[in-house]
């Protein structure tokens, strides 16, 4: 992988910023401010329709809130001791720590091992690789209604399929306790996530010069030593955009779960975005509902902030 | 397994490798069999009648019922939701490009004070997804007045993909020599001119991987939509489909065929980026 710098700004646009602001009006002003001008419309877009709902929900999280969304002021975090004192909340945690880390590490896994597949050269790759594509492309609503159906109990076709090749004789129950529900929900998660990973490491995969291996061939190594030496230190950092990405996603994952069972029975396949999806459209608690999402920012911000101090001190033996 | 070493090797086929190699196939003709399977049902599904849907003896449709696909779209508006998807997906994706190029452009092109701090913007907002925000989008858009509109996803959509758009367009930018545009420059261009005569492009694989992209996302985006949109006439596809699925009783058979008309249409797209996209988003994301 070439390491590339930024380009150097075209000679003469580049300008040491004096001490003092030039004349306004002057060529030097005017590119003293010209990035400014060129980042403008995206710096208010995300302002607008990000910046002020993060700042909404935290103002909503520390105020008294009415039905109608009506702040009646600060009432000393009573939204997040309520939060925390209700005995489901412990459970929607508990729930979203399981989903995130069984997905993100199934599929990281799974993805792997996928991606060293398909870097072989074998008849039928291309095909193989678009087929793959396919979850990562689709809508989550309809994969999870796909699933859903599928599993069905009474008319699902993987009863129809299992008893047609004689493997059952009578339809299994596939989902007959929130538990094996939960499980289902993961197993839809990992089968949408493994193609991003599968694709990320595919990508550092193909940057691999295959010199090393020749070279660790000649030295005597088997293939195991190459994928632990080689391999796996070269697509390290493949592995840690994906793994990082899907931890924020499948953190904030809504929809499988929204579809498959709306968190139902009694919050036992709630996460944090479904639990609280569901205190502020149809409870009308606001406050609360705010509340858990500053939670899940701080949840997600310290496993940000580790892969941050992780990186930092790694980072010069890395690069 | 790994080809490279094997390949210098040029032995005879060994009956070790035979086996590696069937083993491979069998491996991957399973995965892909098992990545299939939902959409062969869905298939299916949308080919039968409600009766033997729920008689659910059979995967394959005994009496192939294409009527399936025609009855939806008298069934439920799904002209509408289409026409709205697709406007969602090309306003978002315009109005993503059109705040993001010149961003991207700013960043790889520019030295300015608050760059990075800019670029760390841009990369922790992907860490707030639109459902954890929805209670505050849900106010300011009250503020604005565009719950229960069009616009209003547009927007949102738009803001939520910029991280992507300014993360994958940079990486496109700086990859490519600034030497052209320079010399352009010279020639008597300015900034503007140099950028879309010469880098633009020279760009274009990158910016539509880019813009496949955003439209995708956008496409497939189902909860904001679930959330401001309440009128039915103004439903994207995602959220649409779920009149067949209603409180009673599910319409399987209308809901997959309505789901195969959502899907076609991304999945082409997206298999005509999903190189591209991959090594965008390697080459944005880990350097610099």
């Amino acid at each position: 992988m070439s390491t590339k710098t930024p380009a150097a700004p075209a000679g003469q646009q580049v300008q040491q910023s004096s001490p003092r602001l030039p004349n306004p009006g002057s060529k030097k002003f005017f590119r003293t401010i010209e990035p400014y001008i060129w980042i403008a419309p995206s710096i208010i877009l995300m302002a607008v329709f990000i910046v002020t709902p993060i700042a909404k929900v935290f103002q909503l999280s520390m105020n008294k809130v009415t039905r109608a969304g009506k702040l009646k002021g600060f009432n000393n975090f009573e939204n997040f001791t309520s939060v925390i004192k209700d005995p489901a909340f412990s459970l929607v945690l508990k729930n979203t720590i399981l989903w995130t880390v069984a997905v993100v590490v199934i599929s990281t896994l799974l993805g792997f091992i996928l991606a060293l597949l398909l870097n072989n050269k074998f008849r039928g790759r291309k095909i193989a690789r678009a087929i793959v594509v396919f979850p990562w492309a689709t809508t989550l609503v309809i994969q999870a209604s796909a699933w859903k159906f599928v599993i069905n109990t009474d008319y699902g076709t993987l009863n129809a399929l299992l008893k047609k090749l004689g493997i059952i004789s009578a339809s299994v129950n596939w989902t007959s306790t929130p538990t094996i529900w939960f499980i289902w929900e993961i197993a839809c998660g990992i089968f949408v996530t493994v193609p991003f990973v599968c694709f990320c490491v595919l990508s550092g995969l193909q940057s691999i010069d295959t010199s090393y291996y020749e070279a660790a061939t000649v030295d005597g190594a088997d293939y195991f030593q190459k994928l632990f030496k080689i391999t796996l230190p070269l697509v390290k950092s493949s592995l840690t955009v994906s793994t990082v990405l899907n931890i924020i996603y499948v953190f904030n994952s809504f929809p499988i779960i929204w579809t498959m069972t709306k968190g139902d029975p009694a919050n036992s396949t709630d996460t944090l975005v479904t639990y609280l999806y569901k205190l502020a459209f149809y409870n009308g608690k606001q406050g609360e509902a705010s509340a858990v999402s500053v939670i899940g920012f701080i949840i997600l911000l310290m496993c940000a902030s580790i892969y941050m101090i992780y990186t930092l001190r790694k980072g010069d033996e890395d690069l | 397994m790994s080809q490279p070493a094997n390949a210098i090797q040029k032995k005879p086929i060994s009956l070790k490798k035979t086996i590696l190699r069937l083993l491979l196939y069998f491996v991957v003709l399973d995965v892909c069999i098992i990545t299939l399977y939902p959409y062969f049902a869905m298939l299916c599904t949308a080919l039968k009648s409600r009766e033997e849907i729920f008689s659910g003896n059979s995967v394959l449709p005994v009496t192939v019922l294409w009527s399936n696909f025609i009855d939806i779209w008298s069934r439920a508006p799904m002209a509408k939701y289409m026409l709205n998807s697709i406007i969602i997906a090309g306003g978002s994706t315009i109005i993503a490009m059109l705040c993001g190029i010149p961003a991207a452009y700013a960043l790889a092109r520019m030295k300015f004070k608050g760059q990075t701090a800019f670029l760390g913007f841009v990369i922790v907002s992907q860490m707030f997804a639109p459902v954890v925000l929805l209670i505050g989008i849900y106010q300011v858009m009250q503020v604005l007045h565009l719950t229960d509109s069009i616009l209003g996803l547009i927007f949102i959509n738009a803001a939520f993909n910029q991280a992507f758009t300014i993360w994958l367009l940079r990486g496109t930018f700086i990859g490519i020599s600034a030497d052209m545009e320079q010399a352009a420059t010279i020639d008597g261009c300015n900034r503007i001119q140099s950028m879309m005569k010469v880098l633009l492009p020279v760009a274009a694989p990158g910016i539509v991987t880019t813009l496949i992209f955003i439209f995708i996302n956008a496409w497939n985006e189902y909860t904001v939509a679930l959330c401001l949109i309440s009128t039915d006439t103004l439903k994207p596809l995602t959220v649409g489909i779920n009149t067949f699925n209603g409180y009673n009783i599910i319409e399987w058979q209308y809901l997959f065929a309505a789901s195969i008309f959502a899907i076609i249409p991304v999945v082409i797209l997206f298999m005509c980026i999903e190189k591209n996209l991959v090594s965008g988003l390697a080459s944005g994301g880990v350097k610099g």
